[in-house]
């Protein structure tokens, strides 16, 4: 397990001539880790979340980034929120400048980098959010999304070790929602802590490593999500609903199916468990391949070549680069959210598909594959793209 | 998303790309030749070339900047005939003393000076639009650094520029809701709304204020508000344009001297 990055003891918070936000609040994060603070309107969620990078100070208890008290004199404040990033739920808030090049410069420049490294910081984090060129606009002519991304790209800019998102996906569409958390996912892939505040059970369901869930300033639950989001009698009370896939295999449960103790947390999941039920496998004798192409190293010709001689197959991207890619290239995706499982669940159907993905991410859909194949025993064999291990006869099938 | 903003023309303008030292040069070398002329002509003449490269170069609706000139377009045209009726002159055309120590008079020389004025205003305007269909405030702010203005008025310039499209947001929104409730169905009603809404504005902008303090201190706010943009490099081309169009309006202010139109 890796170390604990924050930590509160105890604490307390009343804002002037108001109630009591935060009453005897206990928590630890580790680095690395997915979290959710999740509770109704009024539960003290965000207050919570302003106590990480010292923005409110507690009234009482104390509050340890890297296992040292905050301190609250200026010079250390300053540390701490470029190591604690924090993006606000309405980014109407948080940009300040005119230009997004300037915003997302306001923190490096602040931190007293030279001329270079700030236009250096600048192009990575606008790079890394997808807004690459959008460095003249004015952020009033950008959409919802956008603004969120230029938001994220200033955090992103001083280059923090934690970062915390009030509401990532408040006001966004599904579709919009879905390319943030990806981005978050992106973003934790690469070492970052990541702490969010959400009333999305859905969205955060599948998505976190451990859920916080408040209500009234205290803590309720705490948890991996099965456990925190598992109690109907805490969800109503936290004024929040069951995530669909728990509801249904409660539901199952009580009808008497034997079901296995691990609760579902994706799509995949619950198909995995249903199978195993009705001991009925309804996939074709062998699972489809998946491919996998990474974008930095293949150029446009040789991928285009290949989708047209497979005309079927579906095709999903991981990331933000492999999407602006695909959307450069007019490759037309089936899935964008969720792909490895996605996936999966076509291969599983014996259908062929292609994840477009970027450098360290290629991983993941080994480990990913590589760890279904062990729990369910179905082998899904995953090819890197260009390699010749596909089976011409299956190509024929397919056509 | 709003009605199209001059702002937002600007942002979008086929000049954009332009340097924006060259484009300031040739709306500002405009306006003082105005100044500088004694005939109608060169203003005239100004007008003639700033319209078309808006429209055709910059590539700006023709709607949209008619719109623009019509309101100073019409103030001119009031002001002008006033001009016209009170200054007098030699050669009078029309005349009438309603009042032993009060006459208007139409005469030769003052439709000369009158529509002398009329001219120069109109150079004047499309000087001052091409300036702001052209070149958006963000560019402005880097030239205002670069002439060593000092740093907190521009910072001040650059939060109040931010803030007003969030303001003029929020107008937006609180006057769609009065509306939507009957608001302004009436003079005295229309009154009521407006007052609370200015209310409700500067509650909203105090609450903006204040976040935004926040919003800078999370990201380590030590002074610095924020670096410059990157200014584009001067092209041959667009400065050619510029140095021919300032040269050649200024030969039509040298041989247009005192030229009138009657």
């Amino acid at each position: 397990m890796s170390r604990i990055i924050l930590e509160a003891r105890e604490i307390r918070y009343r804002y002037p001539h108001g109630m009591e936000a935060i009453r005897g609040i206990s928590f630890h994060i580790r680095k690395g880790e997915k979290i959710a603070l999740v509770g109704p309107n009024g539960a003290g969620k965000s207050t919570l979340l302003m106590m990480f990078n010292g923005m409110i100070r507690p009234d009482a208890g104390i509050i340890l980034f890297d296992n040292q008290p905050i301190r609250y004199d200026a010079a250390s404040l300053r540390m701490l929120r470029k190591r604690v990033g924090f993006v606000l739920q309405n980014p109407d808030r948080q940009i300040i400048a005119p230009t997004v090049y300037q915003d997302v410069a306001f923190g490096p420049t602040n931190l007293g980098y030279s001329e270079t490294e700030v236009r250096e910081a600048v192009t990575l984090a606008l790079r890394y959010v997808g807004l690459e060129g959008f460095e003249r606009r004015p952020p009033h002519q950008l959409s919802g999304g956008e603004k969120k991304r230029v938001a994220i790209a200033g955090v992103l800019a001083m280059d923090p070790d934690v970062l915390v998102f009030d509401e990532p996906t408040s006001g966004l569409d599904p579709a919009g929602s879905e390319d943030i958390i990806e981005l978050l996912d992106e973003l934790n892939h690469e070492g970052k802590t990541v702490i969010i505040s959400t009333h999305d059970v859905e969205l955060a369901y599948p998505w976190v490593d451990r859920a916080i869930l408040l209500l009234e300033g205290k803590i309720l639950q705490e948890g991996i999500p099965e456990v925190a989001f598992g109690n109907p009698e805490f969800v109503r009370r936290a004024h929040l609903s069951l995530p669909t896939l728990l509801e249904l295999h409660t539901e199952l449960r009580d009808r008497g199916f034997p079901l296995p103790e691990k609760k579902p947390r994706s799509v995949l999941d619950m198909m995995h468990i249903i199978e195993t039920l009705f001991r009925k496998t309804c996939l074709t004798a062998t699972p489809g391949t998946i491919t996998i192409c990474n974008v930095d190293q293949e150029n446009k010709e040789s991928l285009l070549g290949w989708l047209s001689s497979k005309p079927k197959i579906s095709v999903g991207a991981m990331g933000t680069r492999a999407k602006q890619r695909a959307e450069h290239d007019q490759i037309r995706l089936d899935f964008t959210y969720g792909v490895i499982d996605k996936c999966i669940l076509r291969a599983l159907l014996g259908e062929d598909s292609l994840v477009l993905s970027t450098g360290s991410m290629v991983d993941r859909v080994h480990t990913r594959v590589g760890d279904y194949g062990k729990e369910s025993g179905i082998h899904i064999i995953v090819t890197p793209f260009g390699s010749r291990t596909d089976n011409p006869t299956r190509d024929k099938e397919v056509i | 998303m709003h009605e199209q903003l001059l702002e937002d023309i600007a942002q979008k303008n086929g000049l954009r790309e332009v340097n924006t030292y060259l484009k300031l040069a040739a709306g500002l070398g405009a306006i003082i030749l105005c100044l500088l002329s004694t005939s109608y002509l060169p203003p005239l003449f100004i007008t003639l070339i700033l319209t078309c490269s808006i429209l055709s170069l910059a590539r700006v609706g023709a709607k949209s900047y008619a719109r623009l000139f019509i309101v100073p377009f019409w103030f001119a045209l009031f002001s002008v005939a006033g001009i016209i009726l009170i200054s007098g002159g030699q050669e009078a055309f029309w005349r009438w003393d309603p009042l032993p120590w009060f006459s208007l008079s139409i005469t030769k020389e003052s439709i000369n000076h009158g529509f002398f004025v009329f001219c120069r205003v109109l150079g004047g305007m499309s000087a001052m639009c091409f300036i702001a269909l052209t070149t958006p405030m963000t560019d402005i702010f880097i030239v205002l650094r670069q002439c060593r203005v000092p740093e907190i008025i521009i910072d001040l310039a650059m939060i109040i520029y931010r803030t007003i499209f969030i303001i003029l947001d929020q107008v937006k929104q609180i006057h769609n809701a009065q509306v939507m409730r009957l608001g302004y169905s009436t003079f005295q009603e229309s009154i009521r709304s407006f007052a609370s809404m200015c209310g409700a504005v500067f509650i909203a902008s105090w609450n903006a204020g204040e976040d935004l303090i926040r919003a800078m201190d999370a990201r380590c706010y030590d002074g610095k508000f924020a670096v410059l943009g990157e200014s584009r490099r001067v092209e041959v081309l667009p400065l050619v344009v510029v140095v021919v169009f300032l040269s050649l309006s200024s030969l039509v202010v040298i041989f247009s001297k005192d030229m009138a139109i009657m």
